[in-house]
């Protein structure tokens, strides 16, 4: 790390003129960087500034920033890559330099507010921290108090501080409170894959790969797009071939070698009949599956009757997947049959190096979603491309979760409002169907936390959640952490401010590629002011030092509020949040992170004593810290002969226990760690999902999706809407403030194919009146080639929202809307007017020139969750009219009474809990901040 | 030290975040770019591909900008780094129409031209470009093509590159690897009514021939899906520019045309009034190019910083030694009624000279296919020469209002023939430019944007109609009396301005990205 004018990757350091201009400022000149002032170019203005090392908040990629801060002024300049940063190599998405515009954006809120009108009534002031504090943790306390528990929840959309912090805080106050917004995302691919390895997310290593399959948009967003797309390139550049399945065009489609056009749905499908290519020609790996795969599980549960032997269960295999035929899924997809076929041989060719990637996309809009990560991860075991060079790994093999200071022990209650008895298979919390959860009497929320989360929008039935938000009898207090006004926040009663990516501490790693890292956000502007020698308490009293306001950071937050919940230490929470290193005394966030750094990562003491820094400092300094690389097949890891001692192995299925423990599996003799799986194998069949009464699901297949063909009456005006995809400049509705974003995409039309432009005898930019199950949108339409007849696409990343001129939302992104209740249930918004400009202190706000801000489609869409993975299912099954006179581009209409009953209908297809032993969920199964075995098992109580 | 860019397309995702990184680096105001991404789409579902281009300026060894720019703003360094300097900028926006790429814009915090400069704030450190650093997959390459080891010689060396616009003789230094050719040649594109994540000025496709574009895509023909918004830099200031200019320079030509002829009995016209009517349009010219100018207060920046290649510098200077002879002229008639031919001449000197600059001029602005016409000089005259005959004809006509008489009837006869004849000569001037195809696609779509495009009823009606045929019939017929013949000169004058308006309304309407 020492030569940093070049950067870490190797392919990078090709691209590197020996001689020639460099990319990045060496570290050594970091504290005292001086560059010509652009503004003032030609003329040689010198500029001196630090070089502090973040990173980015926007999407969950956790990609490294520099920034750079003028010494004179405290302002940060700008940012750019961290070329320490292992994952992201110094280099960023648009995102990335965008970050600027967040951290003086002229709309931000820079203070906490409190509501002083009704809820939603959009009357606030301005309140101290102190009296935040006080409020919430007193209300905490009482709850815990009076063992009222599951009456705290903390729900968060992009969590910031990953790895534990939060699970820390929650399980010291004893609670099972974590919500998420996993459901509406990635739980139909978190199921697939967890099914199979235990490990719920995929690691490709697509920099090595000789064939690329990607259910997915990695070069232009998802986790983890800049990451990804730089190493996606740099495999297709070594030769490696590329095919796209999705629906839509997308950019990464178009970079592709081949582009599979899939109705929606039927992916199954078509990555079964590759797999049963495999099969028949006999081009399959068949010593990996032999070792790896849960083969003799199988056979002994379903195939008694026949030898027990692999022969047997590759013709059973063979046997099981020959109705797959291209052609069957061919049909199901509306493609060519020959394109599997030569695709499936690709990938037969490039063997273990063989690299794919599945996480929303088709898993998050149908219905049996989550089978086709299985289906997707069948075709990666048969290639022998699980944690290979070129494969894709189990995600664990790759990312690295130190561990904190004083980690209390799990929770021992089980919260019904976040996995619910109906979906105990669920990856994860029911999040989305809270407000229904609520309605039906199934609880209350004495303090609710919103954090990055903002389910008005985001989540289908958003009015839904506007009615639960609005009843103070559900929901008591709401607080919503975030670093910008939301359609969620007007709803709250606090809204509390947080840092961007500058602003806050983090640890964050994340599986990028083949390796392990870590990556340290820290508030550049504190430490930049604590470097001259300043010091403060919190970091929102640096902040307001700074100029942007009292804008506080979370992990501060937590560690403040659990000290008022416990003040006195009598609840036995306060002892988490003494100073690992000065026992009573508070910890700060420093005590934190230097516990971690010194005691919890590999190499890192090692690496900061070589630079003679302790290390803090070297993280501080660096912001990345490479743990391991070029990490491999992790499930063949040996056990040490210590760990074996005492060990005994099943003579049946040779997994090797310790002490009660599982610890391993034996594979032709030697005892590897395996995968954290009962079998300790990948599973093909999943005893789990028989015991829990799904065996027709027990092996990967194909679920017909909610909106297969069959469903979808074309000639009556039907059709498939796709409403889940992102642009490359967005990232969800926490980009809003970014006007460098902003003025690249501002609308999201209605995708619409010229054949069916042709039918409903309309063109670009017309008016479509979009039809669902609880009401309707209006939205333009472009006529394009880019989408499958039949299906209509529009992004989820536009169309947002605010209920007043001048608060309550980012103008740069913002329609002003009216929104009133029409009747019971009965919401109808409309626009009162586009994005246009305003004044403000920056003069670009007067330069909007886009009108149009989208349309808001979430807010139709009731709510289908998958019956297994809990997964909703995005896709629509939609009718489209012509509007009326009365109707105005941009109206949603919606009846939550019908969502209701739609939610109800959905609950019908479920088979709750318990399952064997009495279990609410399948101890094994990943769930986030898992709570104590004890809590597990329903009680006769829980079931009378 | 020669600096270039090599943008391998292949590697290119289309994210954007060059635009970005460049933003935050130059500070650049929403709505303005110094690099930018464009996508087309082509083919039928599902046989159909996104494809993307990354345009900015092509730091040209023989760069248009510099040698058009009056002040000495644009200017290329030692390292081949075509930069700017926004101090000296005088925001006459001609480097935006002699720059091919479409690569300049108005900053509208400075109200100035600004455009890529390959960050030589940073290059100057010996650090590489924002967008560079910033790029994903390392796409975006730069390097001393002086050096045969460096990556960017190397690989401009070992594959395939193309240039945007190679005929225009500018000698780009940013290649391309992998592009699809229509990114790189504008006309190629079909434009859409709109972008399919961003809104779009309906205006932008004035050129485009159909008003909206078709219902189903035609085979093999790009069509544009993403671009960023695009500035007409020249407007109706322009147009009257010339026209103010056209008469001033024609008033004066006729006058020492006649005063040759003996037309002795119209002295006071041609010897005292036409040097002031040629001296106050003149003054109205430099007014208009003053107040055209983006920082009017720097107008003086053209004698104390100029660049004597720029034609706009030597334009000036020629309307100022026009404005000094006819102060001279005048001043020597008034004082002594005569007139020297070491005034006269060098004054019809100049006044064609002044009538016809702007052809140089023009030819400058060679982003603009249009205007490059070879007839544009002598266009340009007879036009003055039009020019001048109908306002002559217009101060006569004042005899009507007052009881004053002040052109004899020979004079007039004169005028209104020669009137008749120039327009005739214009309107063919105009048809050979417009019918006979003159070079390049952008120059044949901004004729057929007049003759059968979206500008056909302005062009058909109101300049040929009205501007031109009713004159003309006007004048043919014996009508007898002098108001039909003031008509005549009153639209021959209104078709005059409208030509110059739609002219450099079309000229500008074809895309140079």
């Amino acid at each position: 790390m020492s030569d940093n004018r070049t950067p870490l990757d190797p392919s990078a350091q090709r691209l590197e003129p020996a001689s020639g201009l460099a990319s990045y400022p060496p570290v050594e000149k970091w504290d005292d960087w001086v560059e010509y002032d652009t503004a003032q170019w030609p003329r040689k203005v010198e500029k001196h500034c630090r070089i502090i090392p973040t990173i980015c908040f926007n999407c969950e990629a956790g990609c490294g920033l520099l920034a750079f801060v003028e010494k004179e002024t405290h302002r940060i300049r700008r940012f750019e890559g961290n070329p320490e940063h292992p994952g992201s190599r110094g280099r960023n998405c648009a995102k990335g330099p965008a970050t600027l515009n967040q951290v003086t954006d002229p709309e931000r809120i820079r203070y906490p507010l409190k509501r002083v009108g009704s809820r939603g009534e959009g009357k606030w002031q301005r309140v101290s921290w102190d009296e935040v504090l006080d409020d919430l943790g007193g209300r905490i306390r009482k709850a815990l108090q009076e063992d009222r528990r599951n009456e705290i929840m903390y729900h968060v959309g992009r969590p910031g501080h990953e790895l534990l912090y939060h699970q820390r805080i929650l399980h010291s106050w004893g609670i099972d409170g974590h919500n998420s917004h996993t459901n509406v995302c990635s739980a139909g691919a978190r199921a697939g894959y967890a099914f199979w390895s235990g490990i719920d997310r995929p690691s490709p290593d697509h920099a090595h790969a000789r064939f690329i399959l990607l259910l997915s948009s990695h070069l232009e967003a998802g986790h983890y797009f800049n990451p990804h797309a730089q190493r996606i390139i740099e495999g297709k550049e070594r030769g490696a071939k590329i095919c796209v399945i999705d629906t839509r065009l997308s950019n990464t489609a178009s970079k592709a070698d081949y582009w599979i056009s899939s109705w929606p749905g039927s992916e199954a499908a078509i990555l079964l009949a590759m797999c049963n290519v495999l099969l028949q020609e006999d081009l399959f790996d068949r010593q990996f599956v032999r070792q790896w795969v849960n083969w003799e599980e199988y056979l002994r549960e379903e195939h008694s009757n026949m030898p027990q032997t692999f022969r047997s269960f590759v013709q059973i295999l063979k046997d099981t997947y020959a109705q797959y035929t291209p052609e069957f899924a061919a049909k199901e997809a509306g493609i060519e049959p020959d394109v599997i076929v030569e695709v499936a041989r690709q990938i037969a060719d490039a063997g273990s190096a063989f690299s794919s990637h599945v996480w929303r996309n088709t898993a998050a809009g149908n219905l049996g979603g989550w089978q086709v990560a299985r289906a997707l991860q069948l075709l990666g075991v048969l290639a022998g491309a699980v944690g290979s060079v070129g494969g894709t790994a189990p995600n664990a093999a790759n990312k690295y979760i130190p561990a904190p200071p004083l980690m209390p022990p799990p929770a021992k209650v089980w919260n019904e409002l976040l996995i619910p008895r109906e979906y105990p298979l669920a990856f994860f919390e029911m999040s989305y169907l809270l407000p229904h959860f609520l309605k039906e009497g199934r609880g209350k929320l004495a303090m609710y936390f919103t954090r990055v989360y903002n389910p008005v929008w985001t989540n289908p039935d958003g009015m839904s959640w506007i009615e639960m938000l609005c009843d103070e009898t559900r929901v008591e207090r709401h607080a919503c952490l975030t670093p910008t006004w939301s359609e969620t926040a007007w709803f709250a009663d606090y809204v509390l401010p947080m840092g961007h990516a500058s602003e806050r501490h983090d640890l964050m790693s994340q599986e990028t590629q083949a390796a392990r890292w870590i990556g340290f956000r820290q508030p550049i502007l504190r430490v930049a002011l604590e470097k001259e020698g300043k010091k403060f308490n919190t970091t929102y009293e640096a902040h307001e030092a700074a100029g942007i306001g009292e804008v506080w950071e979370e992990d501060e937050f937590w560690i403040e509020l659990s000290w008022r919940v416990d003040p006195d230490g009598a609840l036995g929470i306060r002892k988490y949040f003494e100073s690992p290193y000065e026992p009573g005394a508070k910890m700060t966030v420093d005590d934190y992170y230097r516990w971690i750094f010194e005691n919890s990562v590999p190499g890192l003491p090692e690496a900061a004593a070589k630079q003679g820094v302790k290390p803090l400092e070297y993280m501080r300094k660096y912001g990345a810290f490479l743990i391991e690389d070029n990490v491999y097949k992790v499930h063949e890891t040996g056990l040490k002969s210590s760990d074996l001692a005492d060990a005994t192995i099943n003579p049946n299925t040779k997994i090797i226990q310790k002490n009660g423990a599982t610890i391993g599996v034996e594979i032709d003799g030697n005892a590897c760690v395996g995968f954290p799986t009962p079998s300790r194998k990948l599973e093909f069949f999943s005893r789990t999902l028989k015991e829990w009464r799904w065996p027709e699901h027990a092996i990967p297949g194909y679920i017909k999706s909610h909106v297969h063909p069959e469903q979808i009456d074309l000639a009556a005006g039907e059709m498939l809407l796709l409403p889940t995809f992102r642009l490359p400049t967005l990232i969800h509705t926490r980009s809003g403030n970014a006007k460098w974003l902003y003025e690249i995409s501002h609308r999201n039309p209605l995708w619409l194919n010229s054949k069916d432009a042709e039918n409903f005898d309309v063109k670009t930019g017309d008016l479509l009146k979009v039809h669902t199950e609880i009401g309707y949108f209006i939205d333009k339409v472009w006529v394009t080639e880019g989408i499958k007849p039949g299906v209509i696409a529009c992004s989820h990343h536009l169309g947002r929202w605010r209920l007043a001129e001048d608060q309550g939302g980012e103008r740069w992104s913002t329609a002003l809307v009216d929104l009133k209740q029409t009747g019971e249930g009965k919401w109808m918004m409309r626009t009162i007017h586009g994005i246009k400009p305003f004044k403000s202190g920056d003069p670009d706000s007067e330069r909007i020139f886009w009108e149009d801000g989208g349309v808001h489609q979430n807010l139709t869409f009731p709510v289908q969750p998958d019956y297994i993975s809990g997964q909703h299912c995005w896709h629509q099954k939609v009718r489209i009219t012509k509007p009326g006179p009365e109707d105005r581009y941009g109206d949603v209409f919606v009846d939550t009474n019908k969502s209701h009953e739609v939610y109800k209908k959905w609950l019908l297809k479920t088979r709750p809990a318990p399952g064997p032993d009495n279990l609410r969920r399948p101890y094994w199964l990943p769930r986030s901040y898992k709570p104590a075995l004890e809590a597990y098992y329903l009680s006769k109580k829980d079931q009378g | 030290m020669r600096y270039g860019f090599v943008i391998d397309q292949d590697r290119c995702i289309g994210c954007h975040a060059c635009t970005v990184a460049c933003k935050e680096e130059h500070n650049i105001a929403v709505g303005v770019n110094r690099t930018w991404v464009k996508y087309i789409e082509k083919g039928h579902y599902p046989d159909t591909r996104r494809h993307f281009a990354v345009l900015r300026c092509n730091h040209c060894d023989d760069a248009p900008c510099i040698e058009i720019c009056p002040t000495v703003a644009l200017f290329r360094r030692r390292d081949g780094i075509v930069d700017f300097d926004n101090e000296r900028c005088i925001g006459c926006k001609s480097c935006m129409q002699a720059c091919p790429y479409d690569a300049l814009y108005i900053d509208p915090d400075r109200n100035t031209a600004a455009k890529c400069n390959f960050d030589a704030s940073r290059v100057e450190m010996g650090y590489k470009p924002a967008c560079e650093v910033v790029c994903p997959t390392q796409a975006i390459l730069s390097g001393d093509l002086d050096d045969p080891n460096s990556l960017v010689s190397k690989r401009i060396a070992l594959e395939k590159v193309s240039v945007r616009k190679p005929e225009k003789g500018t000698k780009p230094k940013l290649f391309y690897v992998g592009v699809d050719g229509d990114l790189l040649t504008p006309t190629m594109m079909e434009p859409q009514s709109s972008h399919f994540w961003a809104e779009k000025d309906p205006g932008e496709d004035l050129y485009a021939l159909k008003s909206t574009p078709p219902d189903r895509p035609i085979p093999g023909v790009a069509r544009e899906v993403y671009d960023v918004p695009h500035m007409v830099p020249w407007g109706k200031k322009i147009a009257f520019y010339l026209w103010t200019k056209s008469i001033a320079a024609g008033v004066l030509l006729l006058s020492v045309l006649f005063l040759n002829l003996g037309f002795e009995q119209d002295t006071v016209l041609l010897g005292l009034i036409s040097p002031v009517v040629s001296l106050v349009f003149l003054a109205a010219t430099m007014a208009l190019l003053i107040f055209d100018l983006r920082k009017p207060g720097r107008f003086f920046f053209l004698m104390t910083k100029p660049n004597f290649n720029s034609w706009l510098v030597l334009g000036g200077y020629v309307l100022m030694i026009f404005a000094a002879l006819l102060v001279v002229w005048f001043y020597q008639m008034y004082g002594t009624g005569r007139l020297s031919p070491w005034v006269m001449w060098p004054a019809a000197l100049f006044a064609i000279a002044s009538a016809g600059y702007s052809a140089f001029l023009f030819a400058q602005a060679r982003g603009r296919d249009f205007w490059q016409s070879p007839m544009l000089f002598w266009h340009l005259i007879v036009k003055a020469i039009s020019a001048g005959a109908a306002v002559l004809i217009l101060i006569g006509s004042l005899e009507l209002l007052t009881p004053y008489q002040f052109i004899s009837p020979q004079l007039f006869f004169w005028l209104f023939h020669i009137l008749l004849v120039s327009l005739l000569a214009g309107l063919a001037l105009v048809f050979g430019d417009l019918f006979i195809k003159h070079g390049t696609e952008d120059a044949v779509r901004s004729s057929e944007l007049l003759l059968k495009g979206r500008l056909w009823k302005s062009f058909w009606i109101l300049a040929v109609g009205l501007g031109v045929a009713v004159p003309a019939i006007l004048i043919f017929l014996p009508l007898g009396s002098l108001l039909p013949n003031v008509a005549a000169a009153v639209l021959a004058l209104f078709g005059l301005w409208f030509y110059e308006h739609l002219w450099i309304k079309a000229g500008q309407a074809v895309p140079l990205s």
